[in-house]
């Protein structure tokens, strides 16, 4: 039997946070949009971290599984990309003329990404997602975006929803929306909006929460991908989550298809703070004519890290490692559940998969199962897909499948059959 | 935005729809009404149609005005919502004869309901008066929120993303309504429902009482435990996103 964990360090910090930052940890980081439930079943804030671990304030190591939301995809602190980093640094980071090791940068994901001819740089997911869209609507002169429900493409106004709180209806406005895999739908919307779509923006593969994960569907990217080019839309693909998890060339070339525009952030520099936009050649003129900048975009230190990352996924196969790791993890996790009767759904990629108790429609028993084995030293959240690490070892994965066993043991003591 | 059609079915559905919970919260509301049986029609043009039907000190609001035995008319939504507002009277249609319980007895209950629904804090801090005043909104947000979530275009825009069964709203073990989403299609339920989907439980009377007067974030009211969600927990966020709707119509 593990040992069950409790929290009272991360709870005291929690409620100093709470006088100074609003809502104390905000987003998909914090309590309430991380959908910790029981709240108590989870660690709030982290001490230190290495490799597939991270330790929470209170001491308890966990095998984490959410990597930062993805940035940690060769382990935390991982040894090439921070000695890379420290040598940037040592150099230069910050300056008023951007250091060269920029282009060795953008050189590096042209040469890497299938459908990129230039890389812009930015520092989040969401900062390239919106450069895409201002670049589809320069380029085409046109107004209207469509997204796929179930979407998330960042947190700026156009991104979100007309109920959100600070978002007003002209944010909104030229938004459409279509539900995933329904090109029905999609024609539909091209053919009510004729002339008027500036760009479908969509992650390669809808990973919604609450919901299983789902693939595209056979023949879907290539429809997609046809409507747009007929249409003169600017087809971008958010691949900030999923980016080279499936695929290094970028996960449009894992599914079979170009992107005019590709999105990356999360694991590009395992943790240093860079994203980038990519695209085609067409494109690479709209981009120059647009006033695009922040502070921080042209630091030399994640770059550095980028391109050490960036080098050491192509040695190992980081895709091809993470899909292995994942299906053993998916095999443990699903046999571990059968073997209590439960009915354990791993969805999406095995590399950045999706969990769901099955059995119960209200998700309260996968709460309940998720919450188990938090409190036993593995680190799941309830209703956002996971990520796979390359430092994952096969022994983090037995103990994983250990503790879920026990965690589904529990769960049908107090839930016999 | 406030849009006075949805002002008008948040008022005549959640406001006076908490008339009979009064009822059943306060005695001298009850002896307001004790030995009256009377139904009271609210025909809102262009607007909500609904009928509060009085029997012996208990009370339930009906959809549509059939059969009522006073018929009170207003030319528009925004003539009702004054009403409700005190700053208007209402035309009777019909059962003229009733016209002194409407003057009298009625009028003494809804004052009785505002001064729950708007409470001074010298009333507040009396206890038995806090968590009637507090179960009351409860009851007024549950039936604003139905209105909201069907009627305006942001609420509406929640509810299409809201999946169907029922999300249970509580207030420790005290007192617990329901959302129940059919189709997109709201309805308040002013009991604690027999199953639900989600649900979002304050820990105490205090609790829902910050949160309703806006002292207390949501969010971080569920880091603390103050507030606890689950299940369905995106069921229980586009409520959530229309119960911030509720206080742009009823601050």
């Amino acid at each position: 039997m593990h040992k069950i964990y409790d929290y009272p360090k991360s709870r005291a910090a929690f409620e100093r946070a709470l006088k100074l930052i609003p809502s104390g940890i905000y987003g998909h980081q914090g309590p309430a949009e991380g959908c910790y439930v029981p709240v108590e079943a989870f660690p709030l804030y982290s001490s230190k971290a290495q490799g597939s671990y991270l330790w929470d304030l209170d001491g308890n190591r966990f095998i984490d599984y959410m990597c930062a939301y993805g940035p940690n995809i060769l382990g935390y602190h991982d040894p090439d990309v921070d000695e890379a980093a420290a040598r940037q640094r040592a150099i230069s980071d910050c300056t008023t003329l951007p250091n060269p090791i920029m282009i060795d940068f953008a050189d590096l994901l042209v040469d890497t990404v299938a459908s990129a001819d230039w890389a812009f740089f930015a520092k989040n997911g969401n900062d390239v997602t919106t450069l895409a869209i201002m670049t589809a609507r320069a380029y085409t002169h046109r107004k209207k975006i469509v997204f796929f429900k179930g979407y998330y493409h960042g947190v700026s106004p156009w991104t979100q929803k007309i109920d959100y709180a600070g978002v007003i209806e002209e944010d909104v406005m030229h938004n459409l929306y279509v539900e995933w895999n329904n090109l029905e739908q999609l024609r539909e919307v091209f053919d009510t909006h004729k002339g008027e779509i500036a760009a479908v923006i969509a992650q390669p593969y809808m990973h919604g929460n609450f919901m299983d994960n789902e693939l595209p569907a056979e023949g879907f990217w290539k429809e997609v991908r046809k409507l747009c080019t007929d249409e003169g839309t600017v087809l971008v693909v958010d691949d900030v989550r999923a980016g080279f998890r499936l695929d290094l060339a970028g996960s449009d070339h894992f599914f079979g298809f170009k992107a005019d525009l590709i999105c990356f952030c999360k694991a590009l520099a395992n943790g240093y703070n860079v994203s980038a936009l990519c695209g085609q050649e067409f494109l690479k003129n709209t981009v120059s004519s647009m006033s695009y900048t922040g502070s921080y975009w042209m630091s030399a230190v994640p770059f550095a890290a980028g391109i050490a990352c960036i080098e050491k996924m192509k040695r190992i196969d980081c895709p091809r490692l993470l899909d292995e790791k994942g299906r053993l993890l998916r095999e443990g996790l699903t046999d571990a559940a059968r073997e209590q009767g439960f009915d354990l759904h791993v969805t999406g990629a095995p590399s950045l998969f999706y969990l769901r108790v099955a059995d119960d429609p209200s998700l309260r028993l996968h709460q309940e199962w998720v919450a188990e084995c938090v409190k036993r030293g593995v680190f799941f959240t309830n209703h956002h897909n996971h990520f796979i690490n390359a430092s994952l070892s096969d022994e983090d994965i037995r103990e994983t499948v250990e503790i879920a066993r026990e965690a589904f043991a529990v769960l049908r003591e107090r839930h016999p059959l | 935005m406030k849009d006075e059609k949805v002002l008008a079915y948040c008022n005549l559905f959640g406001v006076l729809g908490a008339i009979p919970y009064l009822l059943e919260l306060d005695e001298a509301a009850r002896e307001l009404v004790r030995g009256k049986t009377l139904s009271l029609g609210f025909a809102v043009k262009d607007g909500p149609h609904g009928t509060l039907a009085f029997s012996d000190g208990r009370a339930e609001m009906r959809r549509g005005t059939k059969g009522c035995s006073i018929k009170l008319y207003f030319p528009s939504c925004k003539a009702f919502n004054a009403l409700i507002d005190g700053k208007g009277m209402p035309i009777p249609l019909s059962g003229f004869w009733h016209i002194g319980f409407l003057l009298g007895g009625f009028t003494k209950l809804t004052d009785l309901l505002s001064a729950y629904l708007r409470p001074s804090p010298e009333a507040l801090a009396e206890k038995a008066f806090h968590e009637r005043s507090t179960t009351l909104m409860l009851h007024v947000i549950a039936g604003a929120i139905a209105e909201i979530g069907n009627h305006d275009p942001v609420g509406r825009f929640s509810a299409s993303n809201i999946v169907d069964g029922t999300v249970r709203i509580g207030i420790g073990d005290a007192v617990a309504i329901g959302i129940r989403a059919e189709e997109h299609h709201l309805t308040a339920l002013h009991e604690p429902p027999a199953e639900s989907l989600s649900e979002m439980c304050f820990n105490s009377m205090q609790t829902a009482r910050d949160l309703f007067d806006g002292r207390l974030n949501a969010l971080a009211a569920v880091g603390t435990g103050r507030v606890r969600v689950a299940g369905m927990i995106s069921q229980v966020d586009n409520v959530n996103r229309i119960l911030d709707r509720v206080s742009v119509y009823l601050a």
